[in-house]
């Protein structure tokens, strides 16, 4: 471990210190609107912006950095694990705004994303992180986005000071499950990450409150006519109202902000160890459920480090898996699916060849064909090729009259997804055989290509590019 | 068939519109078009029409006042598009708020309707891609200059963004296509101006004022993708090429 603080230049420590940080999934600017303001840099859009894309096609819409790659803890999976030699770098407060805002002003990014080894200890990197977006808030008047990383185990003062100078404030979970929390990252605790979620779940709600909002984060509206979201059931916050987390004696009350009005969120990563998928999304459930999480992330596991328990260097990175993942994360927020519904103990992972709201329909053809001009909301949207858009069109256009196969294609309804669970007026679109293996097969073949796409993007580029390397044209 | 034609100025367009409609031809047996324009047509009869400030608020006051402020807007929002048909769309819009009333906008049975929604959504995607990618370089004096080149005129839509954005910097965004800028003085509101071929050539030199930022966001961009998961067809359709010009982390070092 060396770092040769004197001679490295601000464009040395990026990077190093963009590249420790690039691990970490999350990159939006979301979830706060907020107006720019005369003498100040920047303003925020609840939708959030991305600025560019990164050759792996991911949105680079915040300045993602560490503030140092150093790290007192040895998490197996991590490359700046303390055991691992490699350079080490620290930016100072001053070396990360103006870095923040020169990109800023040139349009490059929405914000800041900061996260950090441990340095010494959680206090004292806590520390150090705050005062850097203090620095940034005050002398350098930024009033653009912050995403900042809150570390587990740091006093709760700190993290009440870091929540109120961001938008947006997480702790990653990176394991599911105690066990292997425990075998790949022993310097942490699940206590302490869940302890130090737990605060930041309940100060978020005492600000909201405070302010005259719902203590719970806003969900899309889709929710609200859904019977069995996983949103209807309000658990953790209502039964700790009582000792709610709102000292006034901190200074950087003085700001005026509101504490983390962006949320909170958290990331996990797949592949790394044995859990299932329903782990992963009864893990996610619950997540959003007692700790309101606006987003869980996924990161598929990218082997860094040569270790008997983890998974070889070389191992592809499970980009299909996570893609099911993020998919059936969408139906927990916006289809008013329960993890138990889409997956089970018996049968524990997603099937890769389809989504998982086409493999819960086929498994669920007893509940199919639904009628269009008299199903409920909840109903059309769990058919394979309706979404939230989809079902309010329908809804809407029922109103003055019944709704036709040309009527729903007009509408942008995926009929060749679709067309196997509805009638309209009592008839299908075509005959079709309500069988499970046929329509398995005829749903498998429509993403074939985009699943090879997402396991192995690189194989079509060169594909691509051979074609044009080469003269040849290719035939549509 | 009768033809007015008229060149792609807003006040022209609303005076061509309004000259039009008073022609007393017929609304089904008159087009509006740009110029230049494709082929003339031995069957049709073309009129010239050119601006005139007076016709031109009229056709403003009557939208404002007959129909609603927000009716307007979405007049002149699509004005903007690059799109041949959008003076004869805007004309459409207007007749069927005059005889339907404001929810004329949302019949999108009427094929205009649905050809006004279709421009006004891709108008929207555009000016979407400029707020993301447009990219500023500090000049000498301190200033901020960003170049873009855009396939409809959205300089004014652009404005309002970047002034919340940055409301206490000098900044200017200039169309190189259109040849006109949005020039921005430290906290006072921006305005339009139009460039002659001199000013354009001397904004144009801005463009290659690189710093260390300019290299640190480049080696930043480089840095954070994933090997192992590169992907530039997800690239490529995020980010399409022919945006990409002005933007640093693709432009060569020169
Ligand atoms: S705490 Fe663990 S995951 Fe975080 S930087 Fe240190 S070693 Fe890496």
């Amino acid at each position: 471990m060396y770092e040769i603080q004197n001679e490295m230049s601000l464009m040395d420590k990026l990077e190093i210190l963009g590249d420790a940080a690039k691990y970490d999934v999350a990159c939006t600017s979301s979830g706060v609107d907020r107006r720019g303001k005369e003498g100040f840099l920047g303003n925020s859009c609840a939708a959030g912006v991305c600025h560019a894309f990164a050759a792996d096609g991911r949105c680079i819409s915040l300045l993602k950095i560490l503030m140092t790659n150093h790290c007192v803890f040895d998490c197996k999976y991590c490359r700046n694990r303390s055991s691992n030699d490699i350079k080490r770098a620290t930016f100072t407060p001053d070396e990360i705004c103006d870095l923040t805002i020169e990109f800023y002003k040139r349009n490059y990014i929405e914000g800041l994303f900061l996260s950090s080894g441990v340095i010494n200890n959680p206090e004292y990197t806590m520390e150090k992180m705050c005062e850097t977006l203090r620095l940034l808030r005050t002398k350098y008047k930024f009033n653009g986005y912050i995403h900042v990383k809150a570390i587990p185990g740091a006093p709760q003062e700190l993290i009440y000071s870091a929540g109120l100078l961001a938008d947006r404030i997480s702790i990653n979970m990176e394991l599911p499950t105690k066990e292997s929390l425990s075998k790949l990252a022993p310097n942490k605790s699940f206590n302490n990450i869940f302890g130090s979620m737990g605060q930041i779940t309940d100060t978020i709600a005492a600000h909201r409150m405070a302010i005259g909002k719902d203590s719970r984060m806003e969900r899309s509206d889709i929710n609200q006519y859904l019977d069995n979201s996983i949103f209807s059931e309000k658990k953790r916050i209502e039964d700790s109202k009582k000792d709610l987390f709102l000292p006034a004696d901190i200074n950087d009350t003085k700001l005026k902000r509101n504490f983390a009005s962006a949320g909170q969120s958290t990331q996990m990563i797949i592949g790394a160890t044995n859990e299932s998928d329903y782990d992963l999304i009864r893990t996610t459930q619950y997540l959003y459920q007692h700790y309101d999480m606006k987003r869980v992330f996924y990161s598929g596991y990218v082997p860094l480090n040569d270790d008997p328990v983890l998974p070889e260097i070389g191992t592809p990175v499970p980009l299909l898996r996570e893609h099911r993942l993020y998919q059936a994360d969408w139906l927990l927020r916006y289809y008013g699916f329960q993890a138990n519904e889409l997956l089970s103990e018996k049968n524990p992972n997603f099937d890769e060849r389809i989504d998982p709201k086409c493999f819960w329909a086929i498994s669920h053809l007893e509940q199919f064909p639904v009628e269009i001009n008299t199903a409920s909301h909840d109903v059309l949207l769990r058919v394979p090729g309706i979404g939230p858009l989809g079902v309010k069109k329908i809804v809407s256009a029922r109103r003055y009259g019944s709704v036709t196969f040309p009527m729903l294609k007009k509408m942008g309804i995926v009929l060749k997804r679709a067309k196997y669970f509805i009638t309209c007026n009592g008839r299908m679109m075509e005959r079709i055989p309500i069988e499970e293996k046929f329509i398995l097969g005829q749903l498998a073949g429509l993403e074939e290509k985009k699943n090879k796409e997402i396991q192995k993007p690189e194989d079509n580029y060169h594909q691509m590019s051979l074609f044009t390397d080469f003269g040849m044209s290719v035939q549509a | 068939m009768h033809i007015f034609t008229c060149t792609r100025n807003y006040e022209a367009m609303l005076t061509c519109i309004y000259v039009a409609w008073a022609s007393g031809f017929g609304h089904k047996n008159i087009k509006l078009e740009l110029e230049p324009f494709g082929q003339y047509s031995i069957f049709d009869e073309y009129t010239h029409v050119d601006a005139d400030t007076a016709l031109a608020q009229k056709v403003m006051d009557a939208v404002n006042m007959k129909l609603s402020p927000y009716f307007y807007s979405e007049i002149a929002y699509i004005s903007m598009g690059y799109e041949e048909d959008v003076l004869d769309i805007m004309y459409r819009m207007m007749l069927y708020g005059f005889t339907y009333g404001n929810k004329a906008l949302n019949m999108v049975q009427f094929d205009e309707i649905a050809r006004y929604k279709a421009i006004r959504k891709r108008i929207g995607n555009e000016i979407c891609r400029f707020k993301e990618f447009s990219r500023f370089h500090r000049i000498e004096s301190g200033a901020y200059v960003a170049h873009i080149e855009p396939k409809s005129n959205l300089l004014l839509a652009l404005g309002p963004i970047f002034q919340d954005r940055m409301p206490s910097e000098n900044w200017m965004i200039v169309d190189d296509v259109h040849k006109e800028a949005i020039i921005h003085p430290i906290n006072q509101n921006f305005y339009l101006r139009i460039l002659n071929d001199e000013e354009l050539e001397n904004v144009l030199a801005s463009e290659r004022e690189n710093d260390e930022y300019t290299d640190m966001w480049k080696v930043f961009f480089e840095t954070i993708a994933i090997k192992e998961r590169e992907n530039p067809t997800c690239q490529n359709s995020h980010f399409p090429k022919w945006t990409r010009k002005h933007v640093v982390e693709f432009m060569k070092d020169s």
